[in-house]
C-alpha cells in the first residue's frame, strides 16, 4: 500500500505541485480530473497527473476511499460562485458542518485544499496493521461500499 | 447558506390538454409565495453555456399564495383501526424480527425506541419494542419490562411477551435463531405486575406505535390515517405477528408459530389447536397478498393491516431455506415485510393550487410551476404537456424519461457513501438540495441509496417533492447537470434550432404502448434513459419495426428493470415504481439473496440482459464504461462514409473532431459511454459512425457485466472497450435508429450558440429521421448475408482507417 508521503519530504511537495499545476489546468471546467489539460481549460486534450505519477494516483485513491464519517466535502454555498468546505457526519440524518469560515470562488481551488488538508490529517500508517481495529471486520472501513 | 423554505410536487408529471394537474406546497416561513407557470428551456447555469432560460406562461392559475408548512411522516408500519378484540385484559405478543438497525447513535435521526407488535400510546396500553439501548422490551402502560440483552442485527430472533392480568405473571422471551459458540443463554424475563391494561384508543401498530393522536393539528393530517401520528419506525424484519388475548404457555406459543391455519377441512375455526383458536386476536401472515399494501390477517376478526410508506415484501423469511428464490412460488417462505423509517410512498400534503391547462394554445412542451418568495426562497414543480392519443401536435417527439428521474429522485449518495468519490475521481460538491435531504431523510431517497439502516433502496414514489428534478441542480456525479436539468440541454438545442415537437413521459408510453408513439415519424431519448418498464422496450421494438426512427440521445439506457407497483394505480399512472438492484450491473446496493423478484409484479429485476433482452437490441448500442472526471471527444470511422450513412455528415470534415467542447465534462464523449457489439444485440448490418476510442482517463472503467474475472486494465488507458461508438441501422419498413453513445453527448449541443459540429450532426439525423414516409432504401449491395461475430476482413470498407492510410486526426 501506498503510504502517505511524510511531511517536509520532497516527495510530498512534488505531489502537492502536481496536483496544484492540474487543478489550475482545469480551471472553467465543470468538474475536473488530476490531469494536466494541453491547453488550460480543455479537457479533450490531457495528460500527466495521476496517468503519469502513480504515486500521486495512489494517494488520492487512498484518500478518496476514506469512511464517510469526517471525511471532507465539498458544499456549493452559491450556485456556481461560492464554494465552502465541510466534513460528513457518517450519521443519517445529520448534514454536514462547514470547517472554517474560509469561501472558495472556483471549484478547483477548493479541491486543492482538500487535499492539503488530507496530506494534513491522514498518518504515514493509515490503512496499515498499526492502525488496525475492530471496526475493520465489521465494514467500519466502507472501501469500497456505497 | 440558506435552506430550503420551498418544497413541492404535482399530482401527476403529465397531464393533457384539458386536465387539471394539482400541485402541492410547503412553504416554511414565508407567509407567501407566488406561482409562474413557466416553460423550461435551459437548466443549466455553467457560465460556458447560455444560462438559466425559462418563458412565461399565461395562466389562470399564477398569483400569489398564502405560505403554510406542509411535512412527510416518513417510514413505513402497518395499522389497524382500535376494534374491540384488541383490548385485551391479559396477553401474549409474538413475532420474529430481523433487525437492521436496534441501537442507533444518540445523534441519529430517529434515535429512540423502535415499535415491533403495539397497541401502546401515552404509557397506555401493550406492545413489544425494541428499546433506545437495542434490547427487546414489552411495554405494559408505564411499566417497561426488558431482557437487557442488545439484539443483534441482521439475524433472525423469535421474540415473544406475555401477561396473566390474573396473576401479574409477565414473561418476556427473546430467542435468537443462530447462537454462536461465546453467546450468553437468554433466559425469559419473569416479573409480576399487578395493574390493569388500560385501554389506548390508538391503533395497532406493526414495527412502529402511536405517539398522539392529533386529529386538529394541521402538520398530522399527512399521516396515515389523518390525524395519527406514529413514532418509533423500526427498521427491519417482522414476520408472524400474533396477538392472543390471554398468557399462552411456551408450548402454547410455539404452536402458535404457526398462525392461525385457517385451511383444515374438518374444524372451521381459526387456530392451530381447538384451544388456541378460542383466543387469536389477530395472527397476520405477510406471505399473502405480496404484491399488495395489504398485511392479510388470518385470525377470526379479519384484522388485515393497512401498510403505509410501502415497506419491502417478498423478503426471504425466518424460514426461508434457499432452495426457492422467487417468492411465487415459495411464498410460505416470504412471510417477512422489511420496515425502514425513512420509507415514503406519497407525501399526502394537502393541494394549495391547481392548473386545468387549456385545451388548446398550451404547446406539449416541459414546463414548471415556478414558485418564489419576496424574500429570495425558490422551487420548481416540473411538469409535461402530453397530448392524449390521436391528437399528436408534430412530427417530432421526445420521451421523457421519467422512470430515471424517479429512480434519481432525491439521490443521497455523495453524502453517504464513502465509495462516491472513488467512483468521480473528484471531492464531491453537494449543492444546497443535497444539504436539505441530508437533513430531511423523511423526503425518501433514491434507488441509488441505501436507506438509513443501510439497506438498498428499491422504491421511489413521485408524490413527493423530487429535488434532483429541478433547474440549476448540478449533479455531484457529472458536476454538471443530470437526467432532468441534462435533458434541457437538448430541449433548449429544440428550441433554438426551431423544430417543433411533441413531448410525452415514460408513464405514458408504458400504459399506452405503441399507440403513444407509432404516429410519430421519431422518437427522442433523453440523454440517460437507463430504467425502463417492459412494456415500454416492447413499444418501442414494435415502432422501429413499423418503420419508426429513434434518436437515442445519450447512454446507458434500456439497462434496469422497473416496474410500478399495482398497489398505487388508483392514485394515477407510474406513481411508485421499484427495481431490484441484482445479479450484476454497476450496483450501488445489492439486494440479499433469495430476493430478487419485485413485490409488485412479481417479476425479476436487475438488468434487462439478465432477463434476455440486450441493451444493444433497442437502440443498437449499449453500455460498456462510465466514468465521471472529465469527457471527450469522437472521431468519424470508415464507417461514417458509406453512402447509408454520409448524409448525417454532411457539413463535417472527415478529420473534425466531433464535439471536443461541450457543458459536461467538457467534451461530447463522456460520463458513461455505449458502443456497438454485435454479440450482445447490435444488429449485424450496425454502422459504427464515430467512436472515442483511446481518450479517456483511467477513471473510467469497463462494466462489470463485461467480464468475470477481477484484473488489471480495466480503464480508460488501457481497455479497447472503455470509448463510446456513435452507430446508425435501418430497421424494417424504412425504420432507422441512431444512438449518440454518450450521455454527456447533448451538452455539446448548446455550445457556440448550438452553432458547431455536434448540432449539425443531430440536426442532419432529425431532419432526415423526421421526414414522412419510409426512409429512402439502402443501397441494394447493403442487402447481404452478415455473421454476429464471423465478418470478412480483407474487404477496404472492412479495415482500420491506418489500413487504409487514412490517419488519425492529431
Amino acid at each position: 500500500m501506498e503510504p502517505i508521503p511524510r511531511k517536509g519530504t520532497p516527495e510530498r511537495q512534488r505531489l502537492i505541485d502536481t496536483h496544484k499545476a492540474c487543478m489550475d489546468s482545469m480551471k472553467g471546467v465543470a468538474g475536473n480530473s488530476v490531469l494536466q489539460c494541453g491547453t488550460p481549460g480543455d479537457t479533450t486534450i490531457i495528460g500527466g497527473g495521476v496517468h503519469a505519477d502513480p504515486v500521486l494516483k495512489r494517494v488520492l485513491l487512498r484518500m478518496r476511499g476514506e469512511s464517510p464519517k469526517g471525511k471532507l466535502i465539498v458544499i456549493c454555498t452559491k450556485v456556481d460562485a461560492e464554494w465552502r468546505i465541510a466534513r460528513l457526519s457518517g450519521i443519517r440524518g445529520v448534514p454536514p458542518e462547514f470547517v472554517d469560515e474560509i469561501v472558495y470562488t472556483d471549484e478547483q481551488e477548493i479541491q486543492h485544499a482538500v487535499f492539503l488538508m488530507r496530506l494534513e490529517e491522514l498518518s504515514d500508517s493509515y490503512g496499515f496493521p498499526e492502525d488496525f481495529h475492530e471496526g475493520w471486520k465489521r465494514r467500519d472501513d466502507n472501501w469500497p461500499v456505497t | 447558506m440558506t435552506t430550503m423554505r420551498l418544497t413541492g410536487y404535482a399530482d401527476k408529471f403529465g397531464v393533457h390538454p384539458g386536465d387539471t394537474i394539482k400541485f402541492y406546497v410547503n412553504c416554511d416561513g414565508p407567509a407567501e409565495y407566488k406561482v409562474e407557470i413557466v416553460q423550461m428551456i435551459n437548466g443549466d447555469t455553467n457560465p460556458r453555456g447560455p444560462g438559466y432560460i425559462d418563458r412565461p406562461v399565461e395562466a389562470a392559475v399564477n398569483g400569489t399564495y398564502a405560505g403554510r408548512k406542509q411535512v412527510i411522516h416518513g417510514g413505513s408500519y402497518g395499522y389497524v383501526p382500535d376494534a374491540r378484540p384488541f383490548n385485551v385484559e391479559s396477553f401474549t405478543l409474538q413475532c420474529w424480527i430481523w433487525p437492521t438497525a436496534p441501537k442507533t447513535h444518540p445523534r441519529y435521526w430517529k434515535h429512540g425506541a423502535q415499535g415491533l407488535v403495539t397497541k401502546w400510546s401515552g404509557d397506555c396500553g401493550y406492545g413489544l419494542f425494541v428499546n433506545a439501548e437495542g434490547c427487546l422490551e414489552l411495554r405494559i402502560n408505564e411499566h417497561r419490562i426488558t431482557t437487557g440483552v442488545p439484539i443483534r442485527d441482521h439475524a433472525w430472533h423469535f421474540c415473544a411477551a406475555s401477561f396473566d392480568a390474573t396473576t401479574g405473571d409477565v414473561v418476556l422471551y427473546h430467542e435468537p435463531q443462530v447462537v454462536y459458540a461465546l453467546d450468553p443463554e437468554i433466559p425469559p424475563v419473569t416479573a409480576s405486575l399487578k395493574v390493569a391494561v388500560a385501554p389506548a384508543p390508538v391503533p395497532v401498530a406493526l414495527g412502529a406505535y402511536v405517539e398522539a393522536l392529533a386529529p386538529s393539528d394541521p402538520l398530522a393530517a399527512s399521516s396515515k390515517p389523518a390525524g395519527v401520528i406514529f413514532a418509533g419506525k423500526y427498521n427491519g424484519k417482522i414476520d408472524s405477528p400474533r396477538i392472543c388475548n390471554r398468557a399462552l404457555s411456551r408450548a402454547e406459543i410455539e404452536m402458535m408459530k404457526a398462525g392461525a391455519q385457517p385451511g383444515l377441512t374438518e374444524r372451521r375455526n381459526s387456530g392451530p389447536t381447538g384451544k388456541l383458536s378460542e383466543c387469536i386476536v389477530a395472527a397476520w401472515n405477510f406471505s399473502q397478498g405480496i404484491d399488495t399494501i395489504h398485511a392479510k390477517d388470518e385470525g377470526p376478526y379479519r384484522f388485515d393491516a393497512t401498510l403505509v410508506n410501502c415497506p419491502n415484501r417478498g423478503m426471504t423469511g425466518y424460514n426461508w431455506s434457499g432452495q426457492n428464490f422467487d417468492w411465487k412460488h415459495a411464498p410460505n417462505e416470504y412471510g417477512a415485510i422489511s420496515f425502514h423509517d425513512d420509507d415514503v410512498d406519497d407525501a399526502r400534503w394537502a393541494s394549495d393550487f391547481a392548473w386545468t391547462v387549456p385545451e388548446t394554445g398550451v404547446k406539449s412542451r416541459f414546463y414548471a410551476a415556478k414558485l418564489t418568495t419576496a424574500d429570495g426562497a425558490e422551487d420548481f414543480i416540473p411538469f409535461w404537456v402530453v397530448p392524449r392519443i390521436g391528437q399528436k401536435t408534430a412530427k417530432i417527439a421526445v420521451m421523457v424519461p421519467t422512470i430515471s428521474y424517479m429512480a434519481y429522485a432525491n439521490e443521497h449518495v455523495a453524502c453517504n457513501a464513502g465509495g462516491a468519490e472513488l467512483f468521480i475521481y473528484r471531492v464531491p460538491i453537494m449543492q444546497q438540495q443535497n444539504m436539505f435531504l441530508s437533513e430531511h431523510r423523511e423526503y425518501g431517497g433514491s434507488i441509488y441509496d441505501t436507506h438509513t439502516d443501510g439497506t438498498g433502496i428499491s422504491i421511489s414514489s413521485r408524490l413527493r417533492p423530487i429535488l434532483s428534478i429541478r433547474p440549476k441542480y448540478d449533479h455531484f456525479l457529472a458536476q454538471a447537470p443530470w437526467q432532468y436539468p441534462a435533458d434541457l440541454h437538448l430541449i433548449y438545442w429544440l428550441e433554438t434550432m426551431g423544430y417543433e415537437y411533441d413531448v410525452f413521459t415514460d408513464e405514458d408510453i408504458t400504459y399506452d404502448g405503441l399507440a403513444r408513439i407509432e404516429n410519430y415519424n421519431v422518437i427522442i431519448t433523453g440523454s440517460h434513459p437507463e430504467h425502463n418498464s417492459g412494456p415500454q422496450l416492447d413499444a418501442l421494438h414494435n415502432y422501429t419495426q413499423r418503420g419508426g426512427r429513434l434518436m437515442y440521445m445519450g447512454a446507458d439506457a434500456w439497462y434496469w428493470v422497473h416496474s410500478f407497483h399495482p398497489a398505487y394505480e388508483d392514485k394515477g399512472r407510474g406513481v411508485v415504481t421499484e427495481m431490484r438492484r441484482c445479479e450484476s450491473g454497476i450496483r450501488t446496493w445489492r439486494a440479499d439473496p433469495g430476493e430478487y423478484y419485485h413485490q409488485g409484479t412479481g417479476e425479476l429485476g436487475g438488468m434487462w440482459r439478465f432477463r434476455g433482452r440486450y441493451l444493444h437490441s433497442v437502440a443498437g448500442v449499449g453500455m460498456s464504461s462510465e466514468g465521471f472526471d472529465v469527457s471527450s471527444y469522437f472521431s468519424r470511422t470508415p464507417d461514417s462514409l458509406d453512402p447509408r450513412v454520409a448524409w448525417a455528415f454532411e457539413g463535417i470534415g472527415y478529420d473534425e473532431k466531433l464535439g471536443n467542447f461541450g457543458l459536461v465534462g467538457g467534451g461530447a464523449a463522456g460520463l458513461e459511454l455505449d458502443i456497438v457489439d454485435t454479440m450482445l444485440g447490435s444488429p449485424p448490418h450496425t454502422l459504427a459512425v464515430a467512436t472515442s476510442a483511446g481518450r479517456h482517463t483511467e477513471a473510467y472503467l469497463l462494466v462489470m457485466e463485461d467480464f468475470g474475472f477481477n484484473q488489471q486494465g480495466l480503464d480508460g488507458t488501457t481497455h479497447p472497450r472503455v470509448r463510446g461508438d456513435i452507430a446508425f441501422h435501418e430497421t424494417p419498413n424504412g425504420g432507422a435508429c441512431f444512438a449518440f453513445s454518450s450521455i454527456a453527448f447533448c451538452g455539446s449541443l448548446p455550445w457556440n450558440n448550438c452553432d458547431n459540429n455536434i448540432s449539425r450532426l443531430v440536426k442532419n439525423v432529425l431532419d432526415r429521421f423526421a421526414m414522412d414516409g419510409p426512409l429512402p432504401a439502402p443501397p441494394a449491395e447493403a442487402i447481404k448475408h452478415r455473421g454476429r461475430a464471423d465478418y470478412d476482413p480483407t474487404p477496404i470498407e472492412h479495415r482500420s482507417r491506418k489500413e487504409r492510410g487514412e490517419p488519425l486526426p492529431a
